[in-house]
């Protein structure tokens, strides 16, 4: 599995949702709220071994930003 | 199964969605009737202030006794018990914040021992399988008050899955053993009645002590009966000359000791009881026996005995806490039911709070209400972007957005939250558009979850009403704008004493009241409008 596809498959556990777009956002996505956001965090550093920072995780508002946060830390 | 679960941190990350509703942030103000059951799930809260901190933990115990009476007796409550995540002390001697969490914890075994749907789960057990290290991770904590490592959810959800089986379990009522290598080391037939393993040293001393044990177990009302392939002389005389036999001939209700198999035994004992096959517990060391009555009689719980003689302590404490924990009370008739709930009102009145406003009185809630300016500013947009539950209309905004409405003649004030516990900071808002002369529209009112509940919400409208009033304001008019999570506030302008008088077929409804009058704010808040 590439790394969006895992990104996806913690999103999809994480908001309990069958399906999330590669276009989901904060915004779009109501089970993505602030909670769902820090547990999603959690979930990314545990799955990659990877740390976030809080002002990176605060910056992770899409799908792409994930991506691209946790790809930076691998 | 719908759960109500009363909390001081954010534990949704631990008990999940499914099903479960959430109270505010040490908030017992709501207490929900139509639920199958209740969880009580605290955590010490974190302070350097151990006196501070022994005082709050103090409080649970009133706070609980509260709930516990206006709970609907009659669905299971479930209690958590406190345990210190991240001790802090700074001396040898300190001891209040334990003393206090041990308060707490033997209150709740009391209330689990004294009433059937009273339920006691010992958090320890999860916990002290990790260091604080693990158990804590600051970064979280400080992001979303939730003290217990987000990251521990999957090993949680596995002890509470566990946890919840227990609960759920019957308990049973009678214990079926076998003698040779069960009851006793040896086999009676080929060692002679003194010269089974029985007292002295290993092996002996093992089975003497599970002897001991199964004497206590029976005393507390499990029946206790043999089912053994054995002859009944040679048994019985054991029981009478054997010096170190602990349990003998009168502690066993029932027994079947002959060749028959097993199965035709046990289902003849469960008759002669009279009691169920469900209600059966039988225990051999001799796996082909165990496997052939669990082929026949499914109904019957039959673990794995343990190989050697030296677990069988581990083994019956597994046993009890499987299949025969025991609570002191039996029957769960309504006439109980009804004497805990005097009880509980009873001691609600003893405690330290005789009711809620009491209880909101001893926290020394201080709000201030003041006006935005630039310093808070950033905050209040931030809100209006985050807060979900209590947000009345959802409108979301940007700083320079909230600035072209304070320029364009918007009141917008806020207010700063904090208790004898410390200061929440700013924790809601309202957006007030002027209307016509002398009218004014709630654009936005919200508070962050952190401080629901203890009727602040019902204090910052008051006052910002009487605020309108002194400023010459004389008509209201407000929107509740359904979301999917702002399903609490759907009445609040109802319970403010507002008219409806528009609804939408989407739920949306539009509120008008005319401002005339004080409006009266309960007197357990120290209230500052600066």
């Amino acid at each position: 599995m590439n790394l969006e596809e895992s990104v996806l498959d913690i999103m999809r556990s994480v908001f309990e949702l069958d399906e999330v777009s590669t276009n989901a956002s904060q915004k779009n996505c109501e089970r993505w709220d602030s909670l769902h956001h820090l547990m999603l965090a959690s979930e990314l550093e545990d799955l990659f071994d990877i740390e976030l920072e809080p002002e990176e995780i605060a910056e992770m508002t899409d799908f792409t930003r994930v991506v691209e946060m946790v790809k930076s830390k691998m | 199964m719908t759960t109500f679960v009363f909390r001081n941190q954010t534990v949704e990350p631990f008990l999940g969605d499914d099903g479960m509703t959430y109270s505010g942030y040490g908030d017992i103000s709501l207490i929900p009737q139509d639920v199958d059951r209740y969880i009580w799930f605290y955590q010490v809260p974190v302070s350097a202030d151990a006196s501070l901190l022994a005082q709050e933990i103090n409080s649970y115990i009133g706070q609980l006794d509260l709930v516990m009476a206006a709970a609907d007796a009659s669905k299971p409550f479930i209690i958590f018990s406190l345990a210190n995540l991240f001790p802090v002390r700074l001396t040898g001697s300190g001891h209040e914040v334990e003393d206090a969490i041990v308060d707490f914890n033997r209150h709740a075994t009391q209330l689990a021992s004294q009433y059937a749907h009273v339920k006691w789960v010992d958090f320890d057990e999860f916990v002290s399988s990790y260091d604080s290290e693990t158990l804590v991770d600051w970064k979280y904590y400080l992001m979303s008050q939730t003290l217990l490592n987000p990251k521990l959810k999957h090993d949680f959800g596995l002890w509470w899955r566990r946890v919840e089986e227990e609960l759920a379990l019957v308990r049973k009522k009678c214990l079926i053993l076998d003698l040779d290598n069960t009851l006793w080391g040896g086999v009676l037939g080929e060692d002679g009645v003194d010269g089974i393993k029985l007292g002295g040293d290993y092996p002996g001393k093992s089975f003497t002590l599970w002897q001991e044990a199964l004497l206590q177990l029976s005393r507390s009302g499990v029946i206790l009966a043999v089912c053994s392939k054995n002859n009944e002389a040679d048994v019985l005389e054991a029981w009478e000359n054997n010096p170190f036999m602990v349990l003998k001939r009168e502690h066993f209700s029932a027994m079947r000791i002959n060749w028959n198999d097993k199965a035709t035994n046990i289902a003849e004992l469960a008759d002669e009881l009279n009691i169920g096959l469900d209600s059966m517990v039988f225990l051999d060391d001799n796996p082909s026996e165990c496997e052939w009555v669990k082929m026949q009689l499914p109904q019957v719980e039959v673990p794995v005995f343990p190989d050697k003689p030296y677990r069988l302590m581990p083994f019956f404490k597994e046993l009890v806490e499987r299949f025969f924990r025991i609570y002191n009370v039996t029957t769960e008739d309504l006439s109980k039911t009804e004497q805990y709930r005097a009880n509980a009102l009873r001691r609600a009145e003893q405690s330290r709070f005789a009711d809620l406003d009491e209880y909101l009185y001893s926290l020394d809630i201080q709000i201030d209400v003041l006006p935005a300016d630039e310093h808070n500013l950033p905050r209040i947009a931030q809100m209006t972007q985050k807060t979900n539950q209590f947000n009345l209309t959802t409108h979301r905004y940007t700083q320079a957005e909230v600035q072209q409405r304070l320029d364009a003649g918007w009141l917008v004030y806020c207010m700063r939250v904090s208790d004898r516990f410390g200061d929440s900071g700013i924790t809601g808002t309202v957006f007030l558009e002027p209307v016509g002369e002398t009218g004014v529209n709630i654009d936005t009112l919200l508070l962050s979850c952190r401080i629901l509940g203890k009727g602040i919400e019902d204090a910052f409208v008051k006052t910002v009403l009487n605020l309108l009033r002194l400023d010459g304001y004389r008509e209201l008019t407000a929107d509740y704008l359904p979301t999917a999570k702002n399903g609490q506030t759907a009445d609040f302008y109802d319970r403010l004493g507002m008219t409806c008088v528009d609804t939408h077929e989407d739920g949306a409804k539009h509120y008008s009241m005319p401002i005339n009058g004080i409006f009266e704010i309960k007197n357990c808040y120290n209230i500052r409008v600066l």
